[in-house]
């Protein structure tokens, strides 16, 4: 099976090429602006590297938040037109349980992407990547206080709390999805984990 | 001369939009999804929630336009696709949808922008003949251009400060008329009269126009006579303030026509709408003998026929990009 791996929910993009167990080829690095720009030379590359063609793809998994909403949109906007187009399966992943696949010594591992306001997206996992609390928009001491001892936290942003730099296992990630049966590419969309300001004021307003 | 196919995808504010279009000027099918009732409770277009709308919509209005126009992709020619102006995060939906096809198919990629759309939509309603001058006028744009012939755009002159749409919309607003508030002016012009004292925008040798001033007059006269407890005539106040705004359109539109020797006028943009300037610029140019295309209403608001239009002719002179076109919020017209 060939797997097409997207991920731009963060400033940390990865975009790879697996076959079966084997990372093919993989482009694992910071972009900081212009993704909207880079993306398609990015994928160009990594197809290019891997000589797999486009259409050989079997399943598309795309990282589809929490994170940038503007990042987030893009590689979900390629991933569904890709998967809609060619009629292949895609599959979902969060980005935070994507960070959970980094090597841990403890028993939960507690992903974070800083959201501001001293909030998180943040969430609990196990060492098999099953959610002890699913990933929620929470205050960072609301979080803390959920996290069971003997846990680590891990994030690529700057937080006032010990924590790892994630080192994404993308062979783990994989295998752990590998079965699910993926979703309608119409229906894939954004999780953003949170309303926009305009409607939360307008739901404050009515109440 | 070989058919060619554009597939055109338009996504730059709250509309949706796919089109095919076959040699420029033929609409082949055109879906449209608009989210104007879900921007209504906001009284505005609110731009993470446009984002949010066409990121769920996009895939579902390529597939509808595809199967009404019984075709597949690969029977396309170019995908054709507005990079700017409008919102970015909007805009970025149907870009990214764009490339993705193009790189999957191996089409060229044409960046369109949307004001050439808006002018070219009147290619949709006979061919355009050159040279002629366009007259935009929509929510973000009031421009007067000439052109020699395809693709070749020389702004002469255009608003200073509010685009005309958005003073329609600002006023409506003060009046306390339903978002969007243009249609609703120029619907209340129809029965009011102009009795309201208002200014002239600049009215001056250039072809630049101003709108911010009146659209304070209004503002004002709203407030001072609230503050006096007098009743506003609604239907009145929106024929004085309609009556500005086309005379000064008309007025430096008809200018240009003489200035540059130009027998061929065109309208384009949502403000082309407005059934108060379709009459006025109707009756000069009939008086002027000149050649006025106005697009049909459904091409005045952005839609995605216009830029397959606009698209074929910028595939035909090989202004197709490769993938790393970006997205832009605010671009000139080139």
């Amino acid at each position: 099976m060939n797997y097409l791996f997207i991920d731009t929910s963060s400033s940390n993009v990865i975009v790879a090429i697996i076959k079966d167990t084997k990372i093919v080829s993989c482009f694992n690095n910071k972009i900081d602006n212009d993704l909207s720009v880079k993306i398609f030379s990015i994928i160009e590359t990594v197809f290019e590297d891997s000589g797999i063609t486009p259409s050989d793809i079997d399943t598309i998994f795309v990282v589809n938040g929490p994170g940038s909403f503007t990042g987030v949109r893009i590689g979900v906007t390629i991933a569904k037109t890709y998967a809609w187009s060619l009629n292949l399966k895609v599959v979902p992943i969060s980005s935070l349980e994507l960070m959970a696949t980094t090597n841990f010594d403890g028993d939960y591992i507690v992903p974070m992407i800083d959201a501001r306001r001293n909030f998180v997206y943040g969430g609990v996992y196990d060492r098999d990547l099953k959610a002890k609390h699913p990933d929620r928009y929470i205050d960072i001491d609301e979080l803390k206080s959920l996290v069971p001892t003997n846990s680590v936290y891990v994030s690529y942003d700057e937080l006032n709390i010990e924590h790892l730099k994630p080192k994404i296992d993308l062979i783990k990630i994989i295998k752990q999805h590998s079965n699910d049966e993926g979703v309608n590419p119409h229906q894939l969309n954004p999780n953003y984990l949170k309303k926009t300001e305009a409607e939360e004021n307008l739901n404050k307003d009515k109440i | 001369m070989l058919s060619k196919y554009i597939l055109a995808i338009e996504t730059s504010c709250d509309e949706t939009s796919v089109s095919i279009i076959k040699n420029g000027y033929q609409e082949i099918a055109t879906v449209v999804l608009s989210q104007m009732d879900i921007h209504a409770d906001y009284g505005g277009v609110v731009p993470e929630i446009a984002s949010r709308n066409h990121i769920q919509n996009i895939t579902l209005v390529i597939e509808e336009v595809l199967t009404k126009a019984n075709m597949t992709i690969e029977e396309i020619d170019a995908i054709a696709v507005t990079y700017g102006p409008g919102l970015i995060g909007s805009l970025l939906i149907g870009l990214m949808a764009a490339k993705t096809l193009s790189f999957i198919y191996c089409k060229p990629l044409v960046p369109v922008h949307h004001i050439a759309g808006h002018i070219y939509a009147n290619n949709l309603v006979k061919p355009m003949e050159f040279p002629l001058i366009a007259l935009v006028v929509s929510g973000g744009h009031t421009d007067l251009i000439y052109m020699k012939e395809d693709y070749n755009f020389k702004r002469i002159g255009g608003t200073l400060d509010d685009a005309v749409g958005e003073a329609y919309d600002k006023v409506a607003r003060v009046m306390g008329l339903s978002y969007p508030g243009g249609p609703e002016i120029d619907n209340l012009a129809k029965i009011g009269e102009d009795t309201y004292s208002l200014p002239t925008p600049l009215d001056d040798d250039s072809y630049n126009f101003s709108f911010s001033g009146l659209k304070s007059a209004v503002i004002n006269l709203i407030h001072n006579e609230e503050q006096r407890g007098n009743i506003i005539n609604v239907p009145n106040l929106a024929t004085s303030f309609q009556n500005r705004v086309i005379n000064i359109l008309t007025k430096k539109t008809m200018r240009a026509l003489e200035e540059y020797q130009v027998k061929n006028l065109i309208v384009a943009g949502g403000v082309a709408a407005n059934s108060g300037l379709r009459t006025k610029l109707t009756e000069l140019c009939l008086e002027k003998h000149i050649n006025l295309t106005i697009p049909s209403i459904k091409y005045c608001t952005d839609n995605a026929a216009m830029i397959g239009a606009a698209g074929y002719y910028a595939y035909k002179l090989d202004r197709i990009d490769n993938l790393d076109v970006n997205a832009k919020a605010v671009t000139e017209l080139q």
